[in-house]
This record gives C-alpha cells, sequence and structure tokens, in this order.
C-alpha cells in the first residue's frame, strides 16, 4: 500500500469529512451569534445612514419639485443645471476658500500654542481654556459671535477704543467680510481641538532623536523642521483630513452667523443645498448637490487613506 | 387564562374608551409654532362647541413644515387640515389635486352675511375657493400718537403730507420709518409698497412676468426708496429687533401687518399711543388700494370627506371661531359678523368700507417661489447700501433672474 493510499485509509478511519462538517456548522454558529450581537449596529448604520445615502443618490436622478416629479427618472439633469446655476458656482468657490482656510488657520494656530505649551509649566489651564470653544455647540456659537460682530457688537466697540472714534462695520453684511468673520469664528473654536490633537502627536514622539540632535549642536528650528515635524507627520496628516471634511460640510455657523446677509445661500454648497432643496423645494436639485458634496468628501477620505500609508511607510 | 381574560377585557375597554375621543380631534398641521397656545385655545373652544377638537401640531419653521408637506403630498398622505400660504405658492399646491374645493363651505359662508366675495377671491384658483382664512392681514402704517400730536402732525392723507411728516419727523431728531433686513424676508414690504403707491398698474405685472425688474416703473420706485434713505427716513436696516424698536419708539411709523398692533400693545405701548392708516398713493387720481396678506387654511380631499374635518373647519369660520382667534391673536380673518379683534383692526375696516381700497395681494405671496427668496435677497442688499448704483446692480441681477425664470415657464 503505498503512502496516499494509507493517508486516505487513516482519514477514513478518524472521520474527517465529520470534523470538517462540524468545524462549518460552528462557524456557521459563531458568524449567526456574531450577528445577532451585530445587529443593533447594522440595524442603525443601515437604516441610518445606508438607506438615506442611496435614498438621497436615486432621488437626484428624479424631477422631484415640490409635489411633483417624484420618481420620474430625470437622467443627469440635475447634475447639468449645477454649472449654469450662478449660486452653486459661488458656493463652489466660497466651500473651496473655507476648505483651504479650515486646514491653514486652525493647524497653524493649534501647532503654535501646541509647541508652546508642550513643556510649558502650569500650562493646563490655558490648555483648558483653549479648548472650551471645542465643547460649545455650534449653533451656541454663532449666535454668540453674531453679537461680538453686530455694528454695536463688542469687536466695533473694542476697535472704537483702540481708535478713538466711532466704528461702524457690518462685519456680517458685506460681502467683503462677511466670510473672513465667520472662519475667524470657526477658527476660534476649532483652533483648540487642533492643540490637543498635535499635542497628544507630540508627546508620542520620542526623546531620543531630539536629544542626540541637541548632542550634535542642533537649534531648536533645526530640530523642529528635521525631528520634530516628520515625526508628526501622521497626526499633522490626520488633523488636516479633519479639517478638510469640516470645511467642506460647515453649515451651522453660516446659518445663523449669515442669517442677514442677503448672499447667505452662496456661502457654502452645505448652505446652498439647503436652500434649494428646502426654501424652493427642488429636492432632486437639492439631492445631487448633496451627492457632489458627498463625492468630494469621498475623495477626501480616500487620498487620506493613501497618504497615510504612505506616511506610515516613511516613519516605520 | 384568567389573566389572559383581564388583559384581553382590559385592551378592550381602554380601546372602547380612546375610540370616541379619538375619532372626535382634527389635527391642524402649522408653521406658526409661536401661535401654538392660542390656536390650541381655538382648538379647545371648537371642542366645547362642537364635540370636536383641533389639537395643533407645529413645526419649527417653514422650510421644515414646507418639507414635510411636499413630502407627504409626494407620497400620498396629505394631512387632512394644515396651513399654507397664498398666492404661487397656493396655486401649486392645488395643482396637487390633494386640495379640496370649498366652494360649498364659501357659499354659506357668504350667505351668513360674515364674509365677502373680495376675502373668498384670496383663496382662488381657476375660478374655485380651496381654502378658509386662517389670517387677513392688511398691510398698514403704524404709527406713534403722541410724537405725532408732539410735533403737531396729522395722519397723511396723501404722499406729500406723509412725506412731509417725514421730514419734520427727521428735524426732530427721530428716525421716521423702521426697516429692518432681519431674518432675511422683510425687504421686500418697503419695494412692494413703493411700487403698488408709485405704479399700481405695475405691480400685478411684476408677478406674471409681463414687468421687468429693470423696467422703468422698478427704477423709479428704486430711486424713490434711495432718496427716502438719503433724507435719514430710515432706521439701521442691521437692526435685529425692529418690532422692540418701535416699541421703545425708536421709530416714528411702522409698515406692517395689523396683526403686529396686538403685539405692540401687549408689549407695552398704550392702545391709545397706537395710531395706524393706510400708506397714501403716491400718485393722484389713482384707486384706493391696500395690500393684503391671507394665510390659508385648507383641508385635503380625504379631509374634506371627514365630517369631523369639516365641523373643525366650520367652526374656525364661524363667529365664535373668529372671536375666539381674535381675542387670543388680535388676528381678523375676514369675518365682519364676529367682533373686531381690536381698535386698530376696526379703524382699518371702517377706512377699507369708506373708500373702497382695492387688495392686492402681499408681494411675498404673489411672486413665483422659485424667485421668492432670491429677489428679497437682492432687495435686502439694496437696504445695507441703498446707493443707486447699488440698486443698478441689483435691478439687472433681479432681472436676469426674473427673465431666466419665466423663459423656462
Amino acid at each position: 500500500m503505498d503512502r496516499a493510499a494509507k493517508d486516505i485509509e487513516l482519514l477514513d478511519r478518524i472521520g474527517m469529512d465529520q470534523i470538517a462538517r462540524n468545524a462549518r456548522a460552528r462557524r456557521r454558529g459563531q458568524l449567526g451569534l456574531g450577528l445577532i450581537f451585530m445587529a443593533p449596529a447594522l440595524l442603525m448604520v443601515v437604516g441610518v445612514l445606508l438607506v438615506p445615502v442611496l435614498f438621497n443618490i436615486w432621488l437626484s436622478f428624479t424631477k422631484w419639485k415640490k409635489f411633483t416629479g417624484f420618481g420620474e427618472y430625470a437622467g443627469f439633469a440635475n447634475y447639468e443645471r449645477m454649472p449654469s446655476n450662478p449660486f452653486f458656482n459661488e458656493a463652489f468657490i466660497n466651500t473651496a476658500i473655507w476648505v483651504g482656510a479650515s486646514v491653514v488657520f486652525p493647524i497653524a494656530l493649534g501647532l503654535g500654542m501646541a509647541m508652546f505649551f508642550r513643556n510649558l509649566r502650569g500650562a493646563e489651564t490655558f490648555k483648558n481654556i483653549i479648548f472650551i470653544p471645542r465643547i460649545l455647540a455650534p449653533t451656541a456659537v454663532g449666535v454668540l459671535w453674531f453679537y461680538v460682530y453686530a455694528p454695536d457688537g463688542l469687536l466695533n466697540r473694542g476697535l472704537g477704543l483702540v481708535s478713538g472714534r466711532d466704528v461702524d462695520i457690518g462685519w456680517l453684511y458685506n460681502d467683503a467680510t462677511v466670510t473672513p468673520a465667520i472662519i475667524a469664528t470657526f477658527v476660534w473654536q476649532t483652533a483648540g481641538l487642533v492643540m490637543v490633537l498635535l499635542l497628544l502627536g507630540l508627546a508620542a514622539i520620542p526623546k531620543d532623536p531630539i536629544e542626540a540632535a541637541h548632542i550634535d549642536g542642533a537649534n531648536r528650528w533645526q530640530i523642529f523642521r528635521y525631528i520634530t515635524l516628520p515625526l508628526l507627520m501622521p497626526t499633522l496628516l490626520m488633523v488636516t483630513i479633519l479639517s478638510v471634511l469640516a470645511g467642506f460640510t460647515v453649515f451651522d455657523l453660516l446659518w445663523v452667523m449669515g442669517a442677514n446677509y442677503p448672499g447667505q445661500r452662496s456661502l457654502a454648497l452645505a448652505v446652498f443645498m439647503y436652500f434649494e432643496a428646502f426654501q424652493k423645494g427642488s429636492w432632486a436639485f437639492g439631492s445631487a448637490v448633496a451627492v457632489i458634496i458627498g463625492l468630494v468628501v469621498l475623495c477626501v477620505t480616500w487620498l487620506q487613506t493613501v497618504l497615510q500609508a504612505r506616511v506610515d511607510r516613511m516613519t516605520r | 387564562m384568567k389573566l389572559k381574560g383581564k388583559l384581553l377585557g382590559t385592551a378592550v375597554g381602554v380601546m372602547l374608551a380612546a375610540a370616541p375621543a379619538l375619532a372626535q380631534e382634527v389635527q391642524l398641521f402649522h408653521d406658526k409654532g409661536f401661535w401654538s397656545e392660542q390656536l390650541q385655545a381655538v382648538g379647545d373652544a371648537a371642542g366645547e362647541a362642537t364635540g370636536v377638537t383641533i389639537v395643533e401640531t407645529p413645526y419649527a419653521n417653514a422650510e421644515q413644515y414646507k418639507a414635510f408637506v411636499q413630502a407627504s403630498i409626494a407620497s400620498g398622505e396629505t394631512p387632512n387640515m394644515f396651513t399654507w400660504w397664498t398666492g404661487a405658492t397656493f396655486a401649486e399646491l392645488v395643482s396637487s389635486g390633494q386640495i379640496a374645493a370649498l366652494d360649498d363651505l364659501w357659499d354659506e359662508m357668504i350667505a351668513n352675511g360674515g364674509y365677502g366675495e373680495a376675502s373668498k377671491e384670496l383663496f382662488m384658483v381657476d375660478g374655485q375657493a380651496y381654502a378658509v382664512p386662517l389670517l387677513l392681514a392688511r398691510w398698514v402704517v403704524l404709527y406713534n400718537k403722541p410724537l405725532y400730536a408732539e410735533l403737531g402732525l396729522e395722519e397723511p392723507e396723501t404722499w406729500d403730507q406723509l412725506m412731509a411728516n417725514a421730514d419734520a419727523i427727521v428735524a426732530a431728531g427721530e428716525t421716521p420709518f423702521l426697516a429692518t433686513v432681519h431674518e432675511g424676508w422683510r425687504g421686500f414690504i418697503w419695494f412692494q409698497e413703493l411700487m403698488l403707491r408709485m405704479h399700481p398698474e405695475a405691480y400685478n405685472g411684476l408677478n406674471d412676468g409681463s414687468v421687468a425688474y429693470d423696467g422703468p416703473e422698478v427704477r423709479a420706485v428704486f430711486e424713490a426708496w434711495s432718496d427716502m434713505y438719503a433724507k435719514g427716513y430710515f432706521s439701521d436696516p442691521r437692526s435685529t429687533e425692529e418690532f422692540n424698536d418701535y416699541v421703545r419708539g425708536a421709530g416714528a411709523m411702522y409698515l406692517i401687518g395689523e396683526w403686529a398692533a396686538g403685539l405692540v400693545v401687549e408689549a407695552g405701548v398704550p392702545a391709545d399711543d397706537l395710531g395706524v392708516f393706510i400708506m397714501p398713493n403716491a400718485v393722484e387720481g389713482a384707486p384706493a388700494a391696500v395690500i393684503v396678506e391671507g394665510s390659508p387654511l385648507v383641508v385635503s380631499v380625504d379631509g374634506a370627506e371627514d365630517a369631523d374635518t369639516m365641523e373643525a373647519l366650520r367652526y374656525w369660520v364661524s363667529a365664535d371661531g373668529a372671536n375666539t382667534w381674535g381675542e387670543q391673536t388680535g388676528n381678523y380673518i375676514g369675518n365682519d359678523s364676529a367682533n373686531a379683534p381690536n381698535a386698530i383692526v376696526a379703524e382699518v375696516n371702517s377706512d377699507i368700507a369708506e373708500t373702497g381700497a382695492a387688495a392686492y395681494l402681499r408681494w411675498w405671496e404673489a411672486v413665483p417661489p422659485d424667485l421668492q427668496g432670491e429677489l428679497v435677497a437682492e432687495m435686502n442688499r439694496f437696504m445695507l447700501d441703498p446707493t443707486m448704483e447699488t440698486a443698478d446692480d441689483v435691478m439687472s441681477t433681479m432681472q436676469t433672474l426674473n427673465a431666466a425664470y419665466w423663459a423656462d415657464q
């Protein structure tokens, strides 16, 4: 009897098929149990995320406007309308400005504060104070700053005290000042979170290379530029992506602070979408705008994954 | 078995007890949360008088409310009774085919002597009436009587008198008119009034595409408006407290719906200090006119088949219903067999009866809804920088939007 025949005979004797069948049944049972435990979360994700997203995508290809057109196929008509809408174009440009500003300013400020407070004794109180705006609801922050920027608000009064004359700037009413004013509020609210995240990133950097650089005679700038910054890159990348997403989806502040600004619908894509859908009842068109915002956010998330992998390889 | 029997008995008992209550309640959906208590007071009064209680169901804001109604109708689940807006928005709602015609009810209302044909016309689409009034507010000028007396001014009967009064008020260091862009929707208030007073023949044409927003009539309005700003007639358009500004005496005259009169008195202004007049025409010989804001109460086709819903609606338009609503809010619904809710409404009723003023639908409701928000934003833009340079830009943008809309119809 050759070796193979002996093996088969052995398997027959110990009932290998039965063992495999038992193992498969056990795996099926475990999968079923797992699904039961996961059911609440799965239902939540499917019910409040997946289904609405798919429904929204479907709506964007319909003619639904107010009371009619629900379920009537429109092809890509809603997407083709976008470039010819002047408010969409303005909103798109403003969103790009928001994305740029929400990356540059909170990170620059957050990084500066993180570096400053990193080894400072008794800095905990200041860190907490700087973080406080982040725990306030954006709507509450918007109302607060609406009054700071009011014609007779804190800012104009402060400028009046400094300049020694009456200052009457309508910060939230002028084309030139409304977006910078709201961005400043956004930075005020988010810089604290960025600082905390970067402080965590800084704390995770090993001390050895920094000490070695000190011994080699590197100055503070060189240490920051060639050691701290590269090692902080994974955290910085994560913060950047969060900031980009925040910039794309900003709504609350613009809704509250821009309420009296005549061009409010053009302040960002999210606001434009709300006006189209909820004010004008162009549900299908509003859904198409939401799909565009979603696609851009998806692209950014994908880019994050790619860059994260690259940075991980670099820092390994 | 015993326990099972007891549970079943209890369930049946609960159902039997609840059944009559459920059958005698009618939900009224609306977006006027600020009148929730008052609407419920009318609803409770309806319950006492007819056995059918109206249960008010508010939505937080107009956008959410529109979304709810539009989605309900699109999915064939139209609420039985709800509020809406008049004008082009109303015609759109009726075109859904889900709203019941109420001509028979209106025949009863007019035959009973409470309502006039003019009120009915505000709620008609293609020759049929589809709603009853939740509100019929004439847009008038409320004014500060003590200030008028102090400056020796008379209620203006002509445009020139009105302008002379404004000059006198400016000379006294006060602000003649309140006007603000607050909340984004108010920019049309002075635009519509100036349009009606200066070019009544073009007023309705703005809303059917036959009059251009950069045409000579609109230009004349912007020139007059800009001139009034230059003369210091208006308050700061950035004020977020227009109503309180009037209560505080920061403005002498307040162009607003007459529904504000009750609120002003409630806020502390003595009723005797509050005067009212309908804005005079700027064109000599033009017929008397007044702008009317109508808020419709509609029932769905299914609702019209429901006896309780119709019973509730009949109570709403009755003299008792109008009186309860008027006492609660100071609102007038066009029922002249009911008491006037306050002295201001009574005076406006009397002025209109005397002059035979024709009712013009408020621009906000009359303008195509797709243009409403974008055009009023432009008017707000002008108010924030009331120069003719901005006016030119505003008129051009408005006409571009207007032309594009009508080209698409």
